[in-house]
């Protein structure tokens, strides 16, 4: 708990019964941010996601397919019956980009990521992952809420939900989304589902006001503000003594004060401007194409030093070219994506080293499913929940791993597969959240992230 | 297996195929080591189960347990044994199969009935396991194990309920009670303070004393409108003393066109209401409001409960001919679309009728049985099958011969359209050739390879690269490679004055189609015999059991509920109607005792039940179980009415305590549950925002209507996806309307009330959250639309106080919060606002932000 309601009513000015009365009962004003302990141990404290929104082609980054050159424009054989979401399935396309073995693990990344190639030794490779769904909505919904349906929190709420945040004048859980648009079903991503609103994650935008409706009026100067908000808890202090045990009437007052607060930290706590040249450059701020993905992972960076909980970035927006979702002209389409955000995601982890914060900051990258093997229109692949690649880095895990495999086609996962619930169980558990613990009760049934589902996936704890 | 062991059988077969297709007889016969069989790496074996997997996927729903037209594909018995149809498989002649035949929609029967073709893949598994012998012999599930599995799974579907689970207060049928006799002064009129004042009294609990006028007219006012009254109103009812001037007041506002606005507002979060269609595409459903209208008039004319519920289930089988019952029918398609399957659309319409209307969370019990309620999954799927049969309806709200002219028009010029289209076609054809041929010549070598292969020489690969292709050159491919201005541009004058001519032919056309009817989102079914429902095991379509046949909650009703056959002519299976029947008859325990503790909810802050759409074990229990019964009964015998019920709630005098806290109860009692003052509940989201526009003085009270689009920020949507939101500026009085007419789109919701707990327009919400939260002051705080609102706010102060800072303190604090300001505060808002330029407006800002304003006292 951030406040007593000793130490509130003393700077509100709250009456001499109210004390009495909350001394007798023991209450305190809820705060629903307020740190809370972990319950099992933790191994990060804060999660940074990177959300590849259109599906990231793993046969053409982190899970090479030789093989598919031997093979190119034949059909996979014993696979069953093949569905596309776009119809028109072609015959089976080589990756156009080959692929190189890398560090000490000798984990082999396609030269599309020459930078995070570097980092291999950091990162746990899961190349068995798999989705029920392959069209964008459900598959979206999914990666984010666990389940395919809407209407669910997401993983940022939950996380917050069970941990709190360390810095209550920023938002727990944010949201950045790309500069071409934001994912398809919007909002709705990041939502505290039937979670109660702190935990719904707030969008950061780069323009402009970072929070929407954070800077006050234009003709307001921070004097004036000031004196507004004495006048509002002078006035509000009459109503409040007549309900001295009323402790929901003082938190309102007092997140007025949470919300003034915001108004200076939020901009401070993305404003790059105030880091190195040096730092920057790790980034590639500065520099096209990383300019736009790199300014937000260095300030993911910030926000998670300043204790911010959960930072999910989208890199992606809109339909077709402008995000990952190559349905045609595979080579332009995740060439741009992946110089945009190679750099700057080895960069973070550099940067996230050099501060000592790798170890208690984990980092999430995946997209909402991968794409499959064969072409569609002529050059472009369609999607494929049916096997993909993530990895994770920093607090506790164990760097250099692969886990799992797909088949020979890169079709779908077939060495020791792993389910999206227990992506979010791995991640729950790296937090120091006990995933089959963590409920909210809500139209009489105890939900948790995972469901009835999950498992650890103890392959890549460290 | 290696292909020559199937070397000679492919010839047979190949023969055979090519006889029958006759065009392909040359390749066929020449080249019979090519058949489709010898090509197929897969084994005979794996064959087997590949098509095995088919049938279990899309055909063992009906030829399963169900053995439609006598067949069952889930035994190599059943198979070989045909159905009433003759013999289902001829080995090694797939041409000769009746089930290849259906599942290539050659000849009378099309499988699957009712669905899409099946993939071609598909086709050709089951081509090739014909070929290779047509037997399911070799698949353990098909030999015997299997119905020996289903049998074993039968006897589990059973789940019986025990006396004892019966006997759990929620499923007796409700009974009247003695009222207690009470001796407190004023507390022995209204049923409602007998019961409430005895259980206090036995926990040494005394009620607060009585509210003044002002915090009465206030709370009665933001309860029942959900708008606060105005100073002429608060001072008329402060200065009438006759004896029923409480209950005058309560029936004026029963009688307002705005009480059916507010307390539709709150049916909407039961029934997740929105005005798009979610997910990826986040359709606008323009036409969904007039169910929100529908909601508004039966509130506002008192619709008697049973009927509201039998409308919304069944108005089609009520009502066909009544437009306001098929409207009512929209409460069957507020769900989202996008997401899952038709089992998890269904699945939404169980869970969401169940919890409306039960308080029970049936959609618990879709994989298993209940694990803490007395619901089989049985009774889940006796559910379903009920809303299965359902489909969408676009109802038309004119006359039958209009909706027939409309269509002869529309076909008539279709008709006029066809030959044009064609004809535009032909003139594009010579040019789309040649970018065609450009463009494969950029091809990598071994598709340009595939294109020029000769068609009857392609390897499988092959074909389908040539049809990608051909797709992706095509000028309706979504990659927009070859666009119709590229065509335009390589055609000759002549030929291009020819083509814009055409064109313009078709857009003169086009524009003369009649425009849509108007329409109501309604359901219907295809008619009164429906297909089959069977219970799945595990929830899966790939372990169903028996067939069902329709049911209600088993826990809550002894024996059979008898549904009604429709009679002769119906179009659906009148399940709903039963269904809604068994709702609102006499001995159903929950249906009553569910809305009653809903309106106690709204009236009181908490229902008498907390949990109000969980009535089962995972819900609390109720604090008074004898009121709740009594007003159950009541409200029954009173013919449903609700506004009799809001009448009782809000005469007794428990409704009319102070809200203020003592220390003595609250040691005793610190949650309030034996209501011994009334709580303090901070406004919703809508609520907040008329409260502010009412005090400014611009909310425009017209009722219904289609909903409007209120300014959002663009950052917040704009950038996503095709989705757009064309917000009218803050200063727009099409936007001074009440909240609920902001439009509900699921994908965008408006911030301040997502902020301020408006629920997430996908679940059905029984109670909202109400959090305190930083970026709540910051809207109140910096919200443009609040903003604006505060200046309208300050202008129409100063036009109605004049220029005196403490008049206007004065005026200000009457409109925000309905009472004379205090000395104090008369002499420091005098002073704040005489201490600055923007004073006034500052002043009038922070009223919007207090406690006070916020509250319903």
């Amino acid at each position: 708990m951030l406040w007593s309601r000793r130490e509130l009513l003393g700077r509100l000015g709250g009456g001499v019964a109210g004390l009495a009365f909350a001394d007798l009962l023991g209450q305190q004003p809820r705060n629903p941010l307020a740190p809370k302990a972990p319950t099992i141990p933790a191994r990060a404290k804060a999660v940074i996601s990177i959300f590849c929104y259109g599906g990231v082609s793993h046969i053409d980054t982190w899970d090479p397919k030789p093989d598919l050159v031997k093979w190119q424009g034949e059909t996979m054989q014993g696979v069953g019956e093949v569905r596309t979401v776009m119809g028109n399935p072609g015959g089976l396309m080589p990756s156009p980009w080959t692929f190189r073995k890398h560090g000490q693990s000798g984990i082999a990344v396609s030269e599309l990521f020459p930078h995070m190639a570097e980092h291999v030794d950091d990162i746990a490779l899961i190349r068995s992952m798999y989705g029920v769904s392959p069209a964008h909505g459900p598959a979206l919904f999914q990666m984010n809420t666990g389940t395919i349906l809407a209407g669910s929190p997401s993983v940022g709420s939950w996380v917050t939900y069970g941990l709190g945040s360390e810095n209550q004048n920023l938002p727990g859980f944010i949201v950045f989304t790309d500069h071409r648009g934001g994912p398809i079903n919007g909002p709705p991503n990041w939502s505290n589902g039937y979670l109660p609103a702190a935990y719904q994650g707030t969008q950061i935008r780069d323009t402009g006001s970072p929070i929407v409706d954070l800077k006050p009026p234009a003709d307001r100067t921070e004097d004036e503000q000031r004196r507004w908000l004495r006048m509002l808890h002078e006035m509000n202090e009459k109503y409040g003594d007549n309900h001295p045990l009323d402790t929901e009437l003082s938190t309102r007052v007092y997140s007025y004060e949470l919300a003034f607060r915001m108004q200076t930290h939020a901009p401070e706590a993305i404003d790059i401007s105030r880091e190195s040249d040096a730092t920057k450059n790790l980034y590639g701020v500065g520099v096209e194409p990383t300019d736009y993905f790199g300014r937000q992972a260095l300030m993911a960076r910030r926000l998670v030093e300043r204790g911010v909980r959960y930072v999910q970035i989208f890199s992606g927006g809109g339909n077709f070219e402008p995000s990952w979702d190559a349905h045609w002209d595979l080579k332009g389409n995740h060439g741009l994506h992946c110089a945009e955000t190679d750099k700057p995601l080895a960069g973070l982890i550099k940067d996230l080293k050099s501060r000592g914060m790798f170890d208690e900051t984990l980092i999430v990258w995946h997209g909402e499913f991968g794409r499959l093997p064969i072409s569609e229109r002529m050059d472009g692949r369609d999607h494929n929940n049916k096997g993909f690649s993530v990895w994770l880095a920093g607090g506790g895990v164990k760097g250099g791993t692969v886990v799992g495999a797909t088949d020979h086609y890169g079709y779908a996962a077939a060495e020791n597969p792993k389910s999206i619930y227990e992506l979010h169980a791995t991640i729950q558990h790296l937090m120091g959240i006990d995933y089959e613990k963590s409920t909210y009760r809500f139209n009489g049934r105890d939900m948790r992230l995972t469901d009835v589902h999950g498992r650890v996936i103890r392959e890549i704890l460290a | 297996m290696s292909p020559r062991k199937f070397g000679r059988r492919s010839i047979v077969s190949g023969v055979a195929v090519a006889l029958v297709w006759g065009a392909a007889v040359a390749l066929r016969a020449g080249a019979p080591q090519e058949s489709a069989l010898g090509q197929d790496p897969r084994s005979a074996d794996q064959l087997a189960k590949d098509a095995y997997d088919i049938f279990k996927k899309s055909c063992i729903e009906c030829h399963g347990p169900a053995k439609e037209g006598g067949l069952d594909l889930r035994t190599e018995e059943g198979l070989q044994k045909g159905g009433r149809n003759g013999k289902a498989v001829v080995a090694h002649k797939p041409m000769e199969s009746l089930i290849y035949k259906a599942v290539m929609h050659d000849g009378d029967l099309w499988m699957p009935e009712d669905a899409d073709k099946l993939p071609e893949a598909s086709l050709r598994t089951i081509q090739l396991w014909i070929e290779s012998g047509g037997s399911l012999a070799t698949v353990p599930e098909a030999m015997g194990g299997a119905v020996v599995d289903l049998e074993d799974l039968r006897k589990r579907e059973l789940r019986p309920i025990t006396e004892e689970e019966r006997n759990d207060w929620a499923y007796k049928a409700p009974v009247r009670h003695q009222v207690p006799t009470v001796s407190r002064a004023g507390w022995s009129s209204n049923p409602i303070d007998g019961f409430l004042l005895d259980a206090m009294t036995k926990k040494g609990l005394t009620p607060v004393g009585p509210a003044d006028r002002r915090t009465l007219i206030r709370r009665v006012y933001l309860d029942v409108l959900g708008l606060p009254p105005t100073p002429a109103e608060v001072e008329a009812f402060v200065a009438d003393r006759s004896a029923d001037a409480w209950l005058r007041l309560v029936d004026r506002l029963l009688a307002s066109p705005h009480y059916g606005e507010r307390w539709a507002r709150h049916w909407m979060d039961l029934v997740r209401y929105a005005d798009s269609g979610g997910y990826e595409f986040d359709v606008d459903r323009p036409e969904m409001y007039r169910y929100r209208d529908y909601l508004i008039n039966a509130f506002n004319t008192d619709k008697p409960y049973d009927l509201f519920v039998k409308e919304q289930l069944a108005g089609d089988e009520i009502a066909p001919e009544s437009d306001e019952a098929m409207i009512a029918t929209g409460f069957l398609r507020l769900g989202p679309e996008g997401g899952g399957n038709r089992l998890d659309a269904v699945d939404d319409l169980v869970s969401t009728t169940t919890l409306t209307f039960l308080g029970m969370t049936v959609g618990c019990a879709r994989c298993h049985n209940h694990k803490f309620d007395p619901i089989p999954q049985m009774d889940y799927y006796r559910i379903q099958s009920i809303f299965y049969p359902t489909t969408a309806v676009e109802h038309a709200l004119v006359p039958a011969h209009d909706v027939a002219a409309h269509r002869d028009a529309t076909q008539k010029i279709e008709t006029q359209l066809k030959p044009l289209r064609a004809k535009k076609t032909d003139i594009e054809q010579p040019y789309h050739q040649i970018i065609i041929d450009r463009e494969i010549a950029k091809l990598p070598e071994y598709l340009q390879t595939a294109w020029h292969t000769p068609a009857d020489k392609r390897t499988e690969g092959q074909r389908l690269n040539v049809r990608q292709i051909e797709d992706t050159l095509g000028l309706s491919s979504l990659r927009k490679l070859v666009r119709e201005e590229h065509l335009i541009e390589l055609m000759p004058g002549a030929v291009k004055a020819q083509h814009a001519d055409v064109k313009a032919q078709i857009a003169t056309l086009d524009r003369q189609k009649p425009r849509r009817l108007p329409t109501a989102r309604a359901i219907g079914e295809r008619g009164p015999e429906p297909q089959p429902v069977h219970f799945l095991h595990r929830g899966s379509p790939d372990a169903p059991g028996s067939a069902v046949t329709p049911g209600v909650l088993s826990v809550a009703h002894r024996g059979e509920w008898t549904f009604p056959a429709p009679p002769a002519g119906a179009t659906s299976s009148w399940r709903r109607r039963g269904f809604a029947e068994w709702l609102v008859q006499k001995d159903n325990p929950l249906t009553a005792r569910v809305m009653v503790n809903r309106l106690w909810q709204h009236h009181f802050g908490e229902g008498i039940v907390r949990t109000p759409s969980s009535f089962g074990k995972m819900g609390e229990a109720p604090s008074h179980p004898e009121l709740l019964d009594w007003l159950a009964v009541e409200f029954v015998d009173r013919g449903w009415s609700m506004k009799a019920m809001h009448r009782l709630m809000l005469t007794s005098q428990a409704y009319q305590m102070a809200s203020t806290d003592t220390s003595a109860n609250y040691a005793i009692d610190p949650e309030n549950r034996m209501f011994w003052r009334m709580p303090r509940v901070r406004l919703e989201a809508e609520v907040i925002r008329d409260h502010i526009m009412a005090t400014s003085g611009t909310l425009n009270l017209t009722v219904g209507g289609p909903a409007m689009f209120p300014y959002i920020d663009p950052d917040l949507f704009e950038k996503s996806s095709n989705r757009n939101w064309d917000g009218l500026p803050d200063s727009d009085p099409a936007t001074w309307r009440r909240s609920l007419y902001v439009f509900s789109k699921r994908s965008i919701r408006y911030p301040m009330f997502e902020t301020f707990d408006q629920p997430n327009l996908i679940n059905s919400i029984d109670r909202r959250n109400r959090t305190t939260i930083a970026p709540q002051a910051l809207i109140l705080m910096n919200n443009q639309m609040v903003l604006f609102q505060v200046g309208r706010f300050a202008e129409r102060v100063r036009a109605e106080a004049g220029a005196d800072p403490t008049q206007q303190v004065r005026h200000a604090v009457y409109l925000a919060l309905g009472r004379p300001a205090d000395a104090l505060e008369l002499q420091k808002g005098a002073e704040f606002i005489a201490g600055s330029s923007e004073g006034l407006t500052e002043f009038c800002h922070i009223l919007f932000n207090l406690n006070e304003f916020l509250y319903r006292p």
